[in-house]
């Protein structure tokens, strides 16, 4: 079966990016400001020089770290009854945007900073969606001191859903605190075995990785765990303005990141990920639902199906304040993209306001968008069944397939119902209230979280991950943590 | 001495426009060649050329990137100029000073460079503390160069954070009266601003200008004197 594909490189063009790449890598450099991960570049064949902190890395060691990786990085629930092995786009999973400091409303649509208590709301929607694959740690909640604000979302979310976790760390603690945190959920033995967080490490463009990305970097790679590296070129500010250039300034920073995490520890799984934005000159604004973005990422894919490596992208994301028109349109655009690209992550579901804030009726709009790309991206089915010559001859002419029973057998597999999407006649729609969008949407917000239970963790699993936490926060000298 | 002339200021002005740092450089030499006084060439064919670029930007019809290599430009004429003022006998006013810095954990340049260049454009000293800036160096600025504004940038929702820090630092060191703060940065907003008990908050760089010039007219006409 064909599948619809989307292609914005040849052949050819993606060689002229890789060797682009590959010289900026060598002749320019990345700089690193990490003592140890320049020794470690040092070492193995790099040119540093320790006071600029740039290594420039050849390559060799770039062409030895992508052998070395793993070209399957598997994603697990929770429990461990479901892994998602992402693998070249095989299937594009959509994934809630992470990390933002404001949280819209649903109910008021104030925008304002969250509680825990938000973020518990945004992983029970999840949880309940059926195309919204991966929760991640959407919000910074404010009612805990910030220094343990990264680890305590890992705790707030994995309570409230079995789905896989896409997480980050904004501490040096973070990353091996992480592992305690799975371990208490999964046991030790199984957190580099089946893992249900994987981290993000964001370079800072142009070409540089702070000592705190750098270290989480390194402490994914050294206990096993699936880190995506997103660069974020940012057209004309942080990047060269063309699409081209912002390729290559990711792909050489993906490959920097590459080179470390693979001489570290060989074998460490890695994402090639991207949050791509057009920095907006009008208004001097990062963009992300810029179609541009949608083009990058896209290449983005491309590189790293070149290299052979999983990847995933900021796509289902809109420039929007408000959940309107914009909200969902830009998203569209980014879904049906990812799915035609072959992103195994398509990132930031529920994500608005200058991928600063989340909002819970996108979430469950994106969900149908996510649903439609999906379906879009599965093909057409062409085979003895699906022609349906047998029919015809049995309808003729002038008859009605309605009747038949090839309909009633083929007609929900062909399809994708839309949950909130209206496909009523404008008669029953009026009669139903004649809602908009924005009031189903909320509606169905209301519904899901009166009525869906995210399936508990065992007694004495929640009390270990509780335990966990509350071991991390007294470390700083926090004894009092909010009830979720 | 010899007259203004209206053709070199014209150059020099459409060379800084024009981001166009080479013309800019040789049409300030001229103009101080030409025994301009170095002050009118600042304020009639530099700064104005940075503010028209500022309202053009607003206005929808410059790019952003328009504006920062007009920026760029002026601050690489500006010491040549201000050293011809110093060098002829004349003294650099300022309307006020303030200290500026991109807060810890957060290494974005940028934004803060323009709004720092703009300021310095508009008759302010600036002292750029650069990017990284924790909270007590913030502190130990105001201590040293006793300024009349605080500015910091945070792009990060991670970093942002530390704006509040540094103003809970100037309060603990008893200097938070002195200063009037200003926030600003991609995800900081005019309710962030009042939550952290900053004075002021502006969405770009040129919005900036506004907020900061109407206080130094206040402390002005309540001080009733100017900074030297």
């Amino acid at each position: 079966m064909a599948r619809p594909r989307l292609e914005v490189l040849s052949r050819e063009e993606v060689e002229k990016i890789h060797v682009a790449s590959l010289n900026v890598l060598s002749r320019v450099g990345v700089r690193i400001d990490h003592e140890n991960a320049l020794k470690l570049l040092n070492s193995v064949g790099a040119e540093v020089d320790f006071n600029k902190r740039i290594a420039k890395i050849p390559e060799n060691l770039v062409r030895e770290a992508i052998a070395k990786a793993p070209k399957v990085v598997k994603l697990c629930s929770r429990d461990g009854k479901l892994c998602y092995e992402l693998s070249e786009g095989r299937n594009t999973y959509f994934d809630v945007g992470s990390a933002a400091y404001y949280y819209i409303d649903w109910r008021t649509d104030e925008v304002r900073r969250p509680l825990s208590k938000d973020l518990a709301d945004v992983a029970k929607v999840t949880d309940y969606l059926s195309n919204t694959h991966i929760m991640s740690t959407a919000l910074v909640p404010a009612d805990v001191p910030d220094v343990i604000a990264d680890r305590w979302r890992m705790y707030v979310v994995a309570k409230y859903t079995t789905k896989p976790i896409d997480t980050g760390a904004f501490t040096v603690e973070g990353i091996p605190d992480a592992a305690k945190i799975m371990a208490s959920v999964i046991g030790e033995e199984n957190v580099s075995k089946r893992p249900f967080m994987f981290f993000a490490v964001c370079p800072s463009p142009p070409l540089k990785w702070s000592y705190l990305t750098m270290q989480n970097l390194i402490d994914c790679a050294k206990l096993g765990l699936p880190a995506h590296i997103i660069p974020m070129p940012q057209t004309g500010g942080t990047a060269p303005a063309t699409i081209a250039g912002s390729v290559v300034q990711a792909n050489a920073e993906f490959l920097s990141g590459l080179v470390v995490a693979q001489f570290v520890n060989p074998g460490a799984p890695i994402i090639y990920s991207g949050s791509p934005t057009v920095f907006e000159q009008r208004f001097a604004t990062s963009c992300t639902g810029s179609i541009e973005v949608q083009l990058i990422s896209s290449a983005i894919s491309q590189m790293a199906k070149f290299y052979g490596f999983p990847s995933a992208s900021y796509t289902i994301v809109s420039d929007s304040k408000v959940f309107d028109e914009q909200a969902s349109l830009e998203s569209a655009i980014g879904a049906i993209i990812s799915v035609l690209a072959g992103l195994d992550i398509a990132i930031g579901s529920g994500m608005l306001y200058e991928e600063n804030a989340i909002s819970l009726l996108k979430l469950v709009v994106d969900d149908d968008v996510a649903g439609m790309a999906l379906r879009f991206g599965r093909g057409i089915d062409v085979d003895v069944d699906t022609l349906a010559e047998k029919v015809f001859e049995e309808v003729g002419p002038g008859g009605l397939f309605l009747k038949h029973k090839h309909t009633r057998v083929w007609w929900r597999k062909e399809h994708f119902m839309p949950r909130l999407l209206d496909k009523r006649s404008a008669d029953m729609w009026r009669k139903m209230g004649g809602k908009s969008l924005k009031v189903v949407a909320k509606e169905y917000v209301e519904e899901i979280l009166k009525k869906h239970q995210p399936e508990p963790l065992p007694q004495d699993v929640e009390k270990e991950l509780r335990k966990t936490v509350t071991e991390i926060a007294k470390r700083y000298g926090i004894e009092k943590l909010p009830e979720v | 001495m010899s007259g203004f002339r209206e053709d070199l200021c014209f150059s020099l002005r459409q060379s800084i426009i024009d981001g166009d740092i080479e013309n800019s450089l040789k049409y300030a030499n001229e103009c101080i060649k030409a025994s301009m006084n170095p002050l009118e060439v600042l304020n009639k064919c530099v700064v104005a050329g940075v503010l028209e670029l500022g309202d053009r930007w607003i206005r929808g019809e410059a790019f952003i990137a328009d504006l920062v290599a007009a920026a760029e430009a002026a601050k690489v004429v500006i010491p040549i100029l201000k050293n011809e003022i110093v060098k002829r006998g004349g003294k650099l006013e300022y309307v006020g000073r303030a200290v500026i810095g991109t807060v810890e954990g957060d290494i974005h340049d940028i934004g803060k460079t323009i709004v720092a260049t703009i300021w310095e454009v508009n008759g302010i000293e600036v002292i750029d503390l650069g990017v990284d800036v924790p909270p007590q160096k913030f502190v130990e600025a105001v201590k040293q160069y006793n300024p009349d504004i605080v500015g910091m940038s945070a792009l990060l929702t991670t970093t942002m954070v530390k704006q509040k820090e540094t103003i809970e630092a100037l309060k603990a060191a008893g200097l938070r009266g002195k200063v009037k703060v200003i926030v600003g940065g991609a995800p900081t907003s005019a309710e962030w601003a009042r939550e952290i008990g900053a004075d002021g908050w502006a969405p770009d760089a040129i919005s900036s200008i506004d907020v900061v010039m109407k206080w130094l007219r206040e402390k002005r006409s309540a001080v009733g004197e100017t900074h030297g």
